[in-house]
Formats: structure tokens, C-alpha cells, sequence
């Protein structure tokens, strides 16, 4: 399908070097919407939804504030340990709102499952269901989270 | 999701619709000489068809802008009194409904094609953007450089110890376009041909990369500015520093401008930092204990190593301050870190019986 200008606005926000080093397409050759789509597919299957994942992973983004950037054990099961950076950085779809420069690091140990975010990441997945193209270096594999979080 | 809606309802009209608009723009357009009026006393002639936000700033007029006139920061809002043309749905994202009732525009947003008046705050007449050189690069930390630039056009610059500039940094390998950051001015007011900014590494970040990874002695780069309200209020309070990493940067100006006039003040400044590797510019801060009689300085780590033979504090700083308040109401505190740092040390500060409103802060 030919691309809406909208989605075209949105994924030239999204190339390295515009509003990010990277961008947030990594070298994925499909456009914005079949991205959105196959990953929607994939969590849907798990039986959870975006919110789901989004909910938990701020769960976690919060809890881990209490230690000041040092590791915290979370439910007995979660280290997470948070950087936080100073600024904040734009989303690149179309709407208002600014989201902290900070990188989230959670292993789960009973499974050994390791995975980072940005806050960036959370809006990403609660409010546009896009957890970055593959090859992204900050690309949320929804599988991978879902078994990292639940 | 509804983006996802929208996506896949597009349309190959609208978008050849919008190539003809845009062929026939750069073809046919011609909209002259156009006059901006300002608070209705600046007037300035400006050749059609850029963007406002542009326009200004090639006038020596400099709006706030965080995202260089992307539309995606929301920052460069003005009121728009007079022919800037209907709000475009890539502002109304940005702007409230008494905003838009009241004439707030995104000056990235607005095309000037014919006069337009706009009124905007007073201090951004005080805004300039300065050519400098980089005359001096530190390494205060693995992650933190301290970098003079040294101006040149215009070459003195007036600001208060704790603001902050914007640094424009340039197209490199890893940015396409010219983008701009903030950060605070680490040296002091009195040095007006150069200033200092203490940067941080962050990873993968877009300017961080270029000043740690590409930027050179002699580089010529832009700054705008000064810009913030987080400074020094003129009384004769005690004061309470709570800021660590690149936070060090504005209370730095701020500590440095007091020891040049030998301050008599009860200050006390927490830096924290997570281990030795992470503590810097200690031996000029103990200095300033020494010029200054009622100056402490006060290192507290997170996380040392064993290796860091650490005998200084150690833990969270809050716990600590009400060994170094002596008159809680006549305390003030200038704090710069994240959010949940400086909430647990407000807290603190209240719980002592320090005024809320006597708590100043520049959040990360
Ligand atoms: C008033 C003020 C004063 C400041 N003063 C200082 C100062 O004195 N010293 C200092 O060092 N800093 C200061 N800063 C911060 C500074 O402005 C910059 O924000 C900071 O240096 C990082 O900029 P950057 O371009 O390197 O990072 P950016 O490239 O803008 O952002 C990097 C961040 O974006 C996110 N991100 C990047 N790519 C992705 C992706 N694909 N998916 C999800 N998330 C992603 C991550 O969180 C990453 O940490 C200040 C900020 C303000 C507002
Ligand atoms: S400059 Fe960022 S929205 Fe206009
Ligand atoms: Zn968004």
C-alpha cells in the first residue's frame, strides 16, 4: 500500500540523525503501519495488549526510582536498576509531549531474561503500539518482554 | 492506535494533491517583502515564504525552541495578532483551547505570506545567538568534559550564575541537520568573553555523541541564549546545594561567582556521585572552603567500590542536612537533578522547616 503523507511525516521523523543518533527503524524495510500491525499480531497472540505491557513496564520505571540509580530487587524476582539523563526527547508522531532521556535495565532472574528501555519506549508501546523497527538498538521484541515482565 | 487507523485510510489523492501543492508553491509563490511587527515597536522586513520562527531569528530575535522548528516541542510559541493565516493541524497538537481562544502559535508552524504582527515575552529581546570558538576541552570524568568556547560575535555575553545556553550543534556523520541542546553555563558571570558548559555523555544521544566522540579544539559552533530563572536570589540566606553528575554545572557558576567576592554566606554543597570514578573538580571545591570561611563541601557516594578507599559519606544526601541547617527559615536551596531526587530532598528540606517556596530547582 502507498504511503498516507502522515505516515510519511512519521517515519522521515523517525531516520537516524532527525530526532535521535539511530532513529527508531534500525534496518526494518517495512513501512510504519505493517510494522505497527505484525507487532500487534505477535502481543495479541500472548493474550495481552499493549496497555498491558506498557502498564508494567512503568510499574517498574517507577519502582526502580526509589533506589537512585542503583539496582532494586522488585517482587523478589525483577533487578532493575534506572539512568537517568538529563533533558527530554520528542516523539516523533504527531501530538505534544516531552519524555525523560533515561535508560531502564531489567533482568528477570528467575528466567534470566534481560531488557532495557527509555521512557520513550513506554509512550511508544501505551500510545502508538510501536515497539521500534528490527535492528533498532532500542527495540522492545515484544516476545522478549513479555517474558521478561509477566 | 488510532494513528494505525489513520495510516491505513490514506489515500494516493491526498498525497499527489499535496505534491501539486507543494510543486506549485516552489514555482508560483511569490509573496515579496513581508513586515513582522513585534509588541508593536520592533518592525522588520523579511523576504516571504520561510517560516516565522526562522524569520525571527534572522533578525537577531530568538523564540525557545527544543526541536529546531520540527513541530514536535511546542516550545516556540508566540501570539499571533495579525495575519499569520488558520492554526495548521500540525500546532494543535501543541496548543490548549484557552491558547488557541488567545491567538498561541507555534512560530515554526506559521508561514509568513504576507504582514504579520505577533507579541512575545519582553526577555526574549535579551536573547542573542553568539559564534564561538572551542578554546579548552577538560576531562573531568570518563562521562563529563567541561568545554570553554570563547566568544566571538558578539563577543561578551550577560547572564546570571545558574542559566543556561543552547548549543547548536553541527551536521556530523550522525546528525543530519543542525540540532540544538541546552546546558548550563558553568563559569562564572564576571568572564563575559567566553563561557564554560560541563557536558555529560549520554548514550547514543545526538549532541552528547558529537561534543564527546567528534567535537575539536577550534571548532566554531553557535550558541543562543541566556535563557532560565533558575539563579541566585539576592538575600543574605544560608544556602543548601544538593546536585550531582552534570548538575554540578550552574551551581558551579553560581559557588565560584560567590568565592570571587570572598562570600561570608553559610553555604553547604552535596554533590552526590555513585563512586570515586564519578567525583570531580574536588581539590577547586575544597579551595573554596578555604576563601570562603562558611563554605562546606560535602561529597556523598552512592556505591563505592571497596578499591575506592572511600572515607567520605556515604548513602542518600537528605539524611545529612540537618547537621549543616542551623535556621531553617532562613535557608534557601538551589537543587539540580531528576525529578525523584529532587522530590525526596524537598521533602526533606520541608520536613526541617525550610520554606517551600525558598526551594528553587532546575529539574532534569
Ligand atoms: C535547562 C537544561 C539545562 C541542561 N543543562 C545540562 C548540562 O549542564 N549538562 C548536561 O550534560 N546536560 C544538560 N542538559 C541536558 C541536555 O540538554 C541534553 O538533553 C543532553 O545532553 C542529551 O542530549 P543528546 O542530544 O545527546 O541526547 P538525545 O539524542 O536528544 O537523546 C538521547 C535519549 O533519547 C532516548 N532515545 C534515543 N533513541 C531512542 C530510541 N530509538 N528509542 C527510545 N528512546 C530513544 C534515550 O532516552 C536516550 O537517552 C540540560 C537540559 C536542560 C533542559
Ligand atoms: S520549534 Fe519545536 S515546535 Fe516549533
Ligand atoms: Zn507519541
Amino acid at each position: 500500500m502507498k504511503l498516507s503523507p502522515e505516515e510519511k511525516r512519521i517515519m522521515d521523523k523517525m531516520q537516524p540523525g532527525i530526532l535521535t543518533v539511530d532513529g527508531f527503524l534500525g534496518n526494518d524495510t517495512r513501512n510504519l503501519h505493517e510494522i505497527l500491525q505484525e507487532d500487534a499480531e505477535t502481543i495479541e497472540a500472548y493474550g495481552y495488549t499493549a496497555e498491558d505491557i506498557g502498564k508494567r513496564m512503568r510499574y517498574f520505571t517507577e519502582r526502580s526510582k526509589e533506589a537512585y540509580e542503583e539496582p532494586i530487587l522488585i517482587d523478589q524476582k525483577y533487578l532493575v536498576q534506572q539512568d537517568i539523563w538529563r533533558g527530554k526527547v520528542v516523539c516523533p508522531f504527531p501530538h505534544k509531549g516531552l519524555y525523560t532521556k533515561a535508560d531502564i535495565h531489567l533482568k528477570n532472574i528467575e528466567n534470566n531474561i534481560e531488557i532495557s528501555w527509555t521512557p520513550l519506549n513506554i509512550h511508544f508501546i501505551e500510545e502508538h503500539g510501536f515497539f521500534e523497527g528490527k535492528g533498532s538498538k532500542h527495540r522492545i521484541d515484544p516476545e522478549t518482554i513479555i517474558k521478561a515482565l509477566f | 492506535m488510532e494513528i494505525l487507523y489513520n495510516i491505513l485510510t490514506a489515500t494516493i489523492i491526498s498525497g499527489s494533491l499535496s505534491i501539486i501543492l507543494v510543486i506549485a508553491e516552489y514555482f508560483f509563490a511569490n509573496y515579496g517583502d513581508c513586515k513582522i511587527t513585534v509588541n508593536n515597536k520592533k518592525e522588520i522586513v523579511v523576504k516571504g515564504g520561510g517560516n516565522l520562527l526562522n524569520a525571527l531569528a534572522e533578525n537577531k530575535i530568538f523564540i525557545p525552541s527544543a526541536c529546531g522548528g520540527r513541530g514536535s516541542c511546542g516550545f516556540c510559541k508566540v501570539k499571533a495578532l495579525d495575519g499569520a493565516g488558520p492554526v495548521l493541524p500540525t500546532e494543535k497538537p501543541y496548543l490548549s483551547a484557552s491558547e488557541l481562544k488567545d491567538s498561541i502559535r507555534l512560530s515554526c508552524q506559521i508561514k509568513v505570506r504576507q504582514d504579520i504582527k505577533i507579541h512575545i515575552p519582553e526577555e526574549l529581546f535579551n536573547i542573542k545567538k553568539f559564534k564561538a570558538k572551542i578554546v579548552e576541552i577538560i576531562d573531568y570524568t570518563y562521562d563529563i568534559k567541561g568545554i570553554t568556547f570563547q566568544l566571538l560575535e558578539p563577543n561578551t555575553v550577560d547572564f546570571k550564575a545558574g542559566q543556561y545556553m543552547q548549543l547548536e550543534t553541527p551536521k556530523y556523520e550522525k546528525s543530519k541537520q543542525v540540532i540544538s541542546r541546552a546546558y548550563s553555563i558553568s563559569s562564572i558571570p564576571d568572564i563575559k568573553d567566553s563561557i564554560q558548559l560541563i557536558i555529560r555523555r549520554v548514550p547514543d544521544g545526538i549532541c552528547t555523541t558529537w561534543v564527546h566522540d567528534y567535537m575539536k579544539l577550534g571548532d566554531i559552533v553557535n550558541l543562543v541564549g541566556p535563557f532560565g530563572d533558575f539563579y541566585i536570589r539576592d538575600t543574605e540566606a544560608d544556602i543548601i546545594y544538593v546536585a550531582g553528575g552534570s548538575g554540578k554545572a550552574p551551581i558551579k557558576s553560581m559557588i565560584e561567582h560567590f568565592a570571587k567576592y570572598q562570600s561570608t554566606r553559610k553555604m553547604t554543597y552535596f554533590f552526590g556521585a555513585r563512586t570515586t570514578k564519578d567525583l570531580y573538580l574536588t581539590e577547586e571545591f575544597q579551595e573554596y572552603e578555604k576563601t570562603m570561611p562558611d563554605f562546606t563541601y560535602v561529597p556523598v557516594l552512592s556505591a563505592p567500590s571497596p578499591d575506592d578507599g572511600w572515607t567520605g559519606k556515604t548513602g542518600f544526601i537528605p539524611p545529612y542536612f540537618k547537621d549543616y541547617i542551623r535556621d531553617p527559615l532562613n535557608t534557601e536551596a538551589y537543587l539540580c537533578g531528576s525529578p525523584g531526587m529532587i522530590a525526596a530532598v524537598e521533602k526533606e528540606l520541608i520536613n526541617l522547616g525550610v520554606a517551600k517556596d525558598k526551594i528553587y530547582f532546575d529539574s532534569f
